[in-house]
């Protein structure tokens, strides 16, 4: 009995003991397991050799690869950027009060609940040429790009792919906006005003410093998210046509399916490493500016 | 002037919620679609109100068994989810250490690893604890995957809880552990309403990792269930809508309900950074 | 406290065991020798048209059998999936999947000495032999063929006959531009790089097959024999495979939406009379006349014309519905009697007329559809040719790909596409034979 109440007692101490334990059972371990595979020539099926960093060598030499990864960065220099301004536009709006707003907020967030795939099915049907449901409503109208296909064209698809991104995670970005506005308190937009300041000083100056935390945490999950876009682009396009939507996710899943298997998870690497790139950079950024403050 | 820009924010506002909802529009009119309909090139604004889509798309789809296992893989994970995951943010957030510190990084770091790196290792642990196609196995998995955002949004709340809403049941006798179930946990009702939510849509969501582990078609959760029924029924729309309309209604439902605690735990947890 | 804490710990650890006990399944649990156990064993296929006959028939096996339970597993992906079941060790007894990198690693089991054979058709079984060993590893139950399919009503109206060159078969196409605007001259499901895949197996691969024969090809792909295969030569049958179907596009012959039209949107509009021709295989015969059963008398069926000039058409004759019986199962016995049953002669009739495709065995008599002589006419008139091999890397989804690039203008010049074709393809191939 002795023995349970001094466990009890510094129980405090390993209360994150479970969680680590499941992690690392189920994530750290097959981490370093793929680390490992990326440096062999493993295929699933021949005898693995050693082949050090000859995976991550090919990577750089191949057309496609650098093709995935201009289609991965330029999805996400779309997609980021657009999420964070939107999402800090609809904040501004729905931050008053008026009737409804609780149901408006509702609706804007309502599409990051759905899955992405089912997402992706619904605007291929909205977006097909001839039979898409835009086309049925644009058609009476008689305006040339009415039956345009949309997903057909290799830089159409992809703006396409943003914008649909854009469309369902923009919800989520204003949510952490709208909170955050909602935490500043309003002590601090009385003093600007008296000290004479408009709508957009009180902005520059005051909300937006106010909002540090809530930015960094958007700008990083934004990064990170469309940086690994994976299932909008396969039931959009499929990373057509051709691979001119294909994200590096996309590539990988390719890959590993393939008999590709060292070389998918050198792959991966790279992906992570193009992931950590700017969220470190980005965090140190901020870290300077709020030292300024 | 006043009523301009009050008339302007009411038009804006509109705007959005008329393009947010739209794709929402067109998949209950699809679902609503006769199959004539479906295929038709005129716009029509009312759908034909064809509820035997619904019937059909649950009878083939079996989406109601997909549905329980759906529920019961959410279900579990969440509970471990909250139980360990506050456990990890209550023991990080006050009892700052060399191994906590240590922890919390990892977390935080993986974040931001691509979750398709694992896929092959993991297949074949998996394989070795004779996990695929169980319950258990994916509801550990589950838990795993939501570790890293739960841990992370309990410890930045608990961090701003006054310390002495546990001192006070210190001095009545408890030791640290007991506190934080007696007093701190139901004080996190917010986070948890966040983790709840945010874990439980993924978890909800997850296809990439299901479309592995769970093999058999009895063990389908709903993402796969909709997928196996996408690539039988081809072009059949209105058919494919209506059990999508079936797959995520739960995850509306719950969402709707739990709107206000949401917004609350987003609001607390995150907005420290 | 303590009570309440450990009270909430346990009957969270009863759920949990109660769970685990109502709901692991474990595969692959070794049968024990008791014969009152019923043996399980899965099936594994990525033919998604099958899947409710082979239900159908499984049901009926089970119940002649109690004790033994067929499942049927199905993956869109199954090529791909199998690479991954094959890699942790949780294979299939029985499957439709075989590619020639498994027989070469030696998953499959011998199937040369079964009995079965003798009724199989010799053509077929050719197919099904394995180039490197000469021994079979597969068994098909089915003939599949592929070629043009046309709409008999349009060509009559038009005054069209059957093109077996290609000006021919692209002067068709342009009479139909003129003189019927509503309709389709030629519907390509660009989406889905299958099919695309596929035209390049018939038509560009089409012209090694015919000129090295059905076995020495063979041997040529397997074997990435350059000097025969010559994908990357100028004037070849990649490069103008390419510049065939740009001018195809190019001259407005195919439907605007190619690159995003299913295969769903092809059988539709076909089966609604508004396309004029498409390239196909038998399979899709079954669905047509699902969507249109008054179209029967209207389908036509012929050769693919040459792309090369002197070179003849061909038609796809090869194997279909093939099963293997995988080395690492543990129900080998079991797995050969549900085999044998599939072959029996009513329930392969029975498949051949659901599937309408003609069967690989001779003693069966199956009414398998309306173009029964149309396809006679058509496996005379034509070189035969087999499916392609390609590597294990370079699917044809893989090759539809390139060819959706080609499409939307990526390559500068055709012989870049053939240059990018041949270089993919040897990459995949070195991947596997290192």
């Amino acid at each position: 009995m002795a023995l349970f109440r001094t466990i009890n007692n510094h129980l405090h101490k390993y209360m994150a003991v479970p969680a680590i334990i499941l992690f690392a059972v189920f994530f750290i371990y097959p981490l370093t397991q793929g680390v490992g595979v990326s440096l062999t020539d493993s295929n699933g099926m021949t005898v693995p050799h050693f082949i050090g960093l000859k995976n991550f060598a090919d990577f750089f030499q191949d057309e496609r690869a650098k093709q995935d990864v201009w289609n991965t960065v330029l999805f996400a220099l779309g997609s980021a950027p657009l999420l964070n301004l939107l999402g800090f536009l609809y904040a501004l709006v729905l931050d008053r009060h008026f009737k409804g707003k609780a149901l408006v907020r509702a609706v804007v967030y309502m599409p990051a609940v759905i899955s992405p795939l089912i997402m992706g099915y619904i605007w291929y049907f909205i977006l097909q040429p001839e039979r898409g449901f835009l086309f049925r409503i644009l058609q009476p109208l008689h305006v040339g790009f009415a039956n345009s296909d949309w997903l057909g064209g290799r830089s159409s698809a992809l703006i396409v792919l943003i914008v649909v991104n854009v469309w369902q995670y923009v919800g989520m970005t204003m949510i952490i906006y709208l909170a955050g506005l909602q935490s500043i308190p309003p002590e601090l937009y009385e003093a600007s005003k008296i000290d004479g300041a408009g709508y957009f000083s009180t902005l520059r100056y005051v909300t937006i410093p106010m909002l540090y935390p809530s930015i960094k945490i958007n700008v990083v999950t934004n990064i990170i998210g469309s940086l690994s876009v994976f299932d909008i682009i396969i039931a959009l396009t499929d990373g057509g046509p051709g691979y001119s939507t294909e994200s590096l996710s996309i590539y990988i899943m390719r890959e590993l399916y393939g008999s590709f298997t060292g070389y998918s998870t050198a792959v991966a690497i790279i992906l992570f490493i193009l992931i950590i790139i700017p969220v470190v950079a980005y965090l140190r950024f901020m870290k300077r500016r709020e030292f300024e403050m | 002037m006043r009523r301009l820009v009050v008339i302007l924010k009411y038009a804006v506002v509109t705007l959005v919620s008329l393009i947010s909802i739209f794709p929402f529009y067109v998949l209950f009119y699809l679902a609503l679609s006769s199959p004539a309909q479906a295929i038709s090139k005129k716009f029509v604004l009312l759908p034909d109100f064809y509820f035997q889509n619904f019937a059909e798309a649950w009878n083939v789809s079996k989406i109601g068994g997909a549905m329980l296992n759906s529920l019961i893989i959410t279900g579990f994970a969440l509970f471990f989810v909250v139980v360990i995951g506050s456990s990890a943010g209550y023991s990080i957030a006050r009892f700052s250490g060399k191994f906590n510190s240590v922890v919390f990084n990892i977390l935080l770091v993986s974040m931001m690893i691509p979750a398709i790196i694992i896929t092959v290792p993991l297949y074949t642990l998996m394989r070795s604890i004779h996990g695929i196609n169980t319950h258990w196995a994916m509801i550990l998995l589950m838990t795993t995957n939501a570790m890293p955002l739960s841990v992370f949004l309990y410890t930045s709340f608990i961090k701003m809880l006054p310390r002495e809403v546990e001192e006070a049941a210190i001095m009545d006798g408890c030791t640290y552990f007991s506190a934080f179930w007696r007093v701190t946990f139901p004080v996190l009702r917010p986070v948890t309403a966040a983790v709840v939510i945010l874990s439980g849509l993924s978890i909800w969501n997850n296809y990439a990792q299901a479309l592995f582990f769970l093999q058999k078609s009895e063990m389908h959760t709903i993402p796969l269930a909709v997928s196996m029924f996408f690539q039988r029924y081809g072009a059949q729309w209105n058919v494919m809508a209506a059990a999508a309309v079936i797959g995520l209604s739960p995850a509306v439902v719950a969402f709707l309900v739990f709107q206000k605690q949401f917004i609350k735990g987003i609001m607390a947890g995150a907005v420290k950074g | 406290m303590i009570k309440k804490f450990m009270s909430v710990m346990l009957s969270s650890l009863m759920l949990m065991t109660v769970f685990t006990a109502g709901c692991s399944k474990q595969p692959n649990t070794p049968a024990p020798a008791a014969t009152a156990e019923k043996v399980h064993i899965t099936f594994f296929t990525g033919k998604v048209e099958t899947v409710d006959l082979m239900n159908q028939l499984i049901q009926k096996f089970n119940t002649e059998n109690p004790n033994i339970v067929v499942e049927q597993e199905y993956q869109k992906d199954a090529s791909n999936v199998m690479k991954v079941k094959f890699a942790s060790g949780d294979v299939p007894d029985i499957t439709t999947v075989v590619s020639q990198d498994y027989i070469d690693q030696g998953k499959y089991v011998d199937l040369s000495n079964e009995p079965f054979w003798s009724r199989n058709l010799d053509s077929i079984k050719a197919l099904c032999t394995d180039v490197k060993s000469g021994k079979q590893y597969k068994v098909a139950t089915n003939v599949t063929m592929a070629g043009i399919f046309y709409n008999k009503k349009i060509f009559a109206d038009l005054n069209l006959k059957e093109a077996l060159t290609w000006k021919d078969f692209v002067a068709n196409l342009q009479v139909v531009k003129e003189k019927k605007p509503d309709v389709t001259p030629m519907f390509i499901a660009g989406k889905e790089s299958w099919t695309l895949g596929h035209m390049i197996e018939f038509l560009a691969h089409g012209v090694i097959k015919q000129k090295l024969g059905v076995n020495a090809s063979r041997l040529a792909f397997i074997n990435n024999d350059s000097d025969k295969l010559a994908f990357d030569a100028p004037g070849g049958c990649m490069d103008t495979f390419a510049a065939r179907i740009l001018e195809l596009k190019n001259g407005g012959l195919i439907n605007k939406d190619a690159m995003t039209a299913t295969y769903d949107n092809q059988k539709q509009d076909f089966a609604a009379g508004k396309v004029a021709v498409i390239s196909q295989g038998m399979w899709v015969l079954g669905d047509l006349l699902k969507l249109n059963p008054n179209m029967k008398d209207d389908i036509g069926f012929s050769p693919f014309p040459s792309i090369i000039d002197g070179t003849k058409p061909v038609v796809l004759s090869a194997e279909d519905s093939v099963y293997a019986i995988t080395a690492e199962s543990k129900h080998q016995q079991e797995a050969k009697k549900f085999l044998e049953f599939l072959l029996k002669p009513e329930n392969l009739k029975t498949y051949s007329e659901i599937t309408k495709s003609p069967s690989a065995f001779k003693d069966v008599d199956a009414d398998w559809g309306p173009l029964k002589d149309q396809a006679t006419k058509a496996l005379a008139n034509a070189v035969n040719i087999p499916f392609t091999d390609t590597p294990a890397g370079f699917s044809g989804d893989d090759a539809g790909r390139m060819v959706q690039d080609l499409l939307v203008g990526k390559y500068k010049t055709t012989l870049d596409f053939a240059k990018a074709y041949k270089t993919t393809w040897d990459k995949a191939w070195k991947a596997t034979h290192n």
